[in-house]
């Protein structure tokens, strides 16, 4: 069986402490972890915030806290969520597990690497350094001119740019970084159709920001420069336009929902087959969905400006209509892949199973907002909220925790305990839909987005005090998920390199795997070389030949 | 765990479609059983996935294109959730079951399937509602009544500009808009500074008040008689969701009858005076912005009447200068408003020694202490 030898002699004559190494790594798999430890510290808080949001709206006229603090706690809530958690978790995972995948040593640029990443925490104190300075922004996470402009909002909102442009950059740095690893460094015999799911996912992503986030990062500097050198970029009454800074934000903002969900996706189709013991159905249909989404996805940016009246409507609509079909693809193709499969239930799978059946809410809310008349009643309304967060917490959320679950044992060697990783799952999976689903009926009764206070006299009470309820049995599911991480790192290291029976290349190398990951690769012939490795790539061929309706295997 | 070349027990069709098209009856009643679930739950009344009966002939459009939509999505719902957990329960591993299942990788006429008929759903449903959306976007050319909204931060000013009226909110509830049912209301937004959005639930209908543009809608209110509350959509700064209004309609007879009387009763009001007679000592009041007056306390002489002038420099929004006790109850409301860029003097009556607060009645934020001894 032929082997390719990639890593160089890495054994190390020196010492340091564990502070500094960690400090200074350019070792994609530290700094992958580096990652979802920074993401997670930033999701406690802004989990935090969104605990205030749901217990000020607990009770109608409650007013815990003032007009002005709730317009900062969800600004932050969402900002922190999305820009420090959502992506950067994202990040986290391609960076640990892209490399591995694809069976190269490390990223393509590691010091690069390392910069991405230290900009994240950076910003992050910027961020909330605001409430030091006078307050926080609080425009909301959308920032909209002239709200945002000088004359309405303090400094928080400048401290808010800021902190957006690092972020910016940082993931613009590391998407050319993904690029350039998965284009690059793949190892011998891994054809772009040999590719895992999750890299392709992880390659249309970066795809995605290095076209979307520049055009962000142009808006937030126009904002900048209006706000502090006396610019007209959004201001009417000079000449300038309140809606070019939606045009902007929202040609970002769009595709940004698929930045934060592809990855996502990745991870269930590398983590749904490996549990249902079955390749992925349709990996060439996936991967044209793949491509489908990312592309259509800078189409349908002014759908999230359908009651501005200045937006060419039946053209977003029809765009915003026809992106649901390669989500539908995809869903159809998961659920055939656990068809007549073998399915088993760790933890992993279960949060995949979660995704699936939460995500899909996400999916068709949505779809009925791309009709303009529907969206001028939802629009701004909780109905958005239910999407958004369905979409975020339902599909991204549960996907992130179905990545720890799954490559916690390669990065530590050992395996999460699946009894408190099923309480998790189970708490986390009701709260959401306690929390969550009850905002669409909100929206039908037309309760807008971003209030501090509501009338008692709106009818709007009991669903809100529903879905605090549920908002603290999403935040009682975190408990359990912390305890799990502490007590396995205190435990033995016994995971084994292979824990899962695994398809993929990361699977093949030692748990955590030595600097500069492999010592060997099994020969790489279709998208699942381990597999191959295990079960013989011949079985395979034999099976195909056997039945004409089966789709050619991939090599 | 190795896989074994004939497996024993699958049949033909297993090895080949993971999906047959032919197939099981368990598979068949599954599917009907779903579409019938989905049925149920859409006609079985759940109302609440349901926006309210909608107040225009707009919006008893987009409430019928709701429901259009509806039936896709909760059959579509139904279904995948129901293979999901079919899945789940019935493709479990089971102990000692170490054989490797049938490894298919895909179904070229399956992804066609589920990609085409899904295209086709797509198209069907933004063709019904491009259609709906002309009917909503349709403005004849003489509409029967015109009228001007203007928001700002924190409030709303509702203009009838073939009646010279002309209504700003002064109160939490924020002011009322007098509608014609079964006429053609043409409703023109404003924004005196950022973006709002008028919003009425029932109208399951709202549109962006942008500054620098003038976005404009029809509105065919079905009932008279009937009340509907109003607010701001979108984020607008800390009063936001203070910025409430109510929608009154009434018959077109009534209606007339209304802004006869309103117009009356605005010829007996003696227009605003830019300063009016002093009465008492003089104190000085601005207000710079919509946050907060410039000056947070103010004093003056128990038993003894007094003018406060209040000059308003805020682009885009009134003030005024309204009292009231530690328990909340309004003892004074300054009246007219003073206009962006005027001064308009308030003659208060003698009050009592105490600490008041006094605030503007179009902003219930901007507050200040009021000290009489």
């Amino acid at each position: 069986m032929a082997t390719t030898v990639l890593a160089p002699g890495s054994t190390r004559t020196y010492r340091r402490s564990a502070l500094y190494e960690w400090l200074t790594t350019t070792d994609h798999k530290k700094i992958g972890i580096l990652y979802l430890t920074n993401s997670f510290l930033f999701f406690l808080l802004a989990g935090s915030l969104a605990l205030v949001i749901r217990t000020n709206l607990a009770l109608p006229e409650l007013r815990l806290v003032d007009a002005t603090t709730y317009n900062q706690l969800f600004t932050m809530h969402g900002t922190t969520m999305i820009f420090l958690v959502l992506m950067p978790f994202l990040a986290g995972l391609g960076n640990y597990a892209v490399p591995l995948q694809v069976g190269a040593a490390d990223m393509a640029f590691p010091r690069i690497n390392a910069l991405s990443f230290w900009m994240l925490p950076l910003g992050g104190v910027l961020l909330f350094s605001g409430y030091f300075f006078g307050g926080v922004a609080a425009d909301g996470w959308t920032s909209y001119s002239p709200l945002a402009e000088a004359k309405y909002s303090g400094s928080g909102t400048d401290l808010w740019i800021v902190a957006l442009l690092l972020i910016g950059t940082s993931s613009i740095l590391s998407s050319i970084n993904f690029l350039a690893t998965i284009f690059k460094l793949r190892a011998p015999g891994m054809t772009l159709l040999r590719m895992p799911v999750f890299v392709w996912t992880v390659m249309v992503t970066s795809l995605l920001i290095m076209l979307a986030t520049p055009v962000f990062t142009a808006g937030v500097f126009m904002l900048y420069i209006d706000r502090n050198f006396g610019g007209a970029f959004f201001d009417p009454a000079s000449g300038g336009n309140p809606l070019l800074w939606q045009n902007l934000f929202w040609f970002f903002g769009h595709p940004e929902v698929y930045i934060l969900i592809l990855p996502a996706m990745g991870v269930i189709s590398e983590v749904i087959p490996v549990f249902s013991r079955k390749p992925i159905f349709g990996y060439r249909a996936f991967i044209f969905a793949t491509l489908l989404i990312g592309g259509l996805g800078f189409s349908v940016w002014a759908h999230h400006m359908f009651t501005t009246g200045s937006v060419y409507l039946p053209f977003f609509s029809l765009m915003t209509s026809l992106i649901g079909v390669p989500t539908g693809i995809k869903f159809f193709n998961w659920i055939a892949t656990m068809w007549r499969g073998k399915l088993t239930f760790a933890t992993p799978m279960l949060f995949a199973v979660g995704f699936l059946s939460t995500f899909l809410v996400g999916g068709l809310d949505g779809a009925i907002l791309a009709s303009p008349p529907v969206d001028f009643a939802l629009h701004d309304t909780y109905w958005v909220v239910a999407h958004l967060h369905f979409v975020f917490f339902g599909g991204t959320m549960m996907g992130v925790f179905a990545a720890i679950y799954y490559w916690f044992p390669k990065m530590f060697g050992a395996r999460l305990h699946e009894g408190l990783g099923k309480i998790h799952f189970v708490l986390m999976l009701v709260g959401a839909w306690v929390t969550f689903f009850p905002m669409h009926l909100l929206g039908l009764e037309g309760m807008p987005r971003r209030i501090a206070d509501y009338s008692p006299a709106a009818g709007w009470n009991d669903l809100n005090t529903i879905e605090t309820i549920g908002s603290f049995i999403i935040a009682a599911s975190v408990l359990p998920f912390m305890w799990n991480v502490f007590v396995t790192l205190r435990g033995p290291r016994d995971a084994g390199d292979d824990p899962w029976d695994g398809y993929t290349l990361e699977w093949a190398t030692t748990s955590p795997p030595p600097p500069y990951n492999f010592d060997h690769l099994p020969p790489i012939r279709s998208e699942r070389p381990l597999f191959d490795l295990k079960y013989g790539h011949g079985a395979r061929r034999a099976i195909a030949a056997e039945s004409a309706t089966v789709e050619g295997t991939h090599s | 765990m190795r896989y074994d070349a004939a497996p024993t027990g699958s049949s033909k069709c297993a090895r080949g479609l993971p999906l047959s098209l032919q197939w099981s009856p368990r598979v068949r009643s599954l599917v009907s059983g779903a579409a019938l679930a989905g049925l149920a739950l859409l006609l079985g009344g759940c109302s609440a996935l349901y926006p309210p009966q909608a107040a225009t002939s707009q919006g008893a459009d987009i409430r019928t294109l709701y429901s259009i939509f509806m039936v896709p999505m909760i059959v579509i719902f139904v279904l995948v959730e129901g293979l999901i957990v079919w899945s789940v329960f019935r493709y479990r591993r089971r102990s000692g079951d170490n054989e490797l299942p049938v490894q298919t990788h895909g179904n070229n006429y399956l992804e066609i399937t589920w990609t085409v008929l899904p295209t086709i759903l797509v198209l069907v449903l933004f063709f019904i509602s491009w259609q709906t959306l002309n009917k909503v976007e349709a403005q004849p050319a003489n509409p029967d009544v015109i009228v001007d909204v203007t928001g700002f931060q924190w409030q709303w000013t509702f203009a009838y500009p073939q009646y010279d009226l002309s209504y700003t909110g002064i109160a939490d509830q924020g002011p009322v808009l007098v509608l014609p049912a079964d006429e053609v209301v043409h409703v023109r937004l404003h924004s005196a500074d950022v973006i709002h959005s008028f919003y009425v639930p029932d109208f399951l209908f709202k549109e962006d008040v942008i500054p620098g543009q003038v976005n404009n809608f029809d509105l065919n209110l079905k009932d008279a008689g009937v009340t509907y509350s109003g607010q701001c959509a979108q984020l607008c700064g800390m009063g936001h969701s203070q910025m409430r209004f109510t929608v009154q309609t009434m018959t077109p007879a009534n209606f007339q009858a209304w802004v006869q009387a309103e117009q009356a009763k605005a010829r007996a009001t003696p227009a605003p005076a830019a300063s009016g007679q002093a009465a008492g000592p003089t104190l000085q009041l601005s207000a710079s912005n919509t946050t907060s007056f410039d000056e947070s306390t103010l004093t003056a002489v128990a038993g003894q009447p007094f003018t406060v002038q209040l000059t308003n420099k805020t682009a885009g929004a009134p003030h005024d200068f309204s009292i009231k006790d530690s328990t909340g109850k309004v003892l004074f409301t300054g009246l007219p408003l003073a206009q962006p860029g005027q001064t308009v003097s308030y003659s208060v009556p003698a009050l009592p020694a105490g600490t008041y607060t006094f605030f503007c009645s179009v902003h219930p934020n901007m507050t200040g202490t009021l000290t009489v001894k």
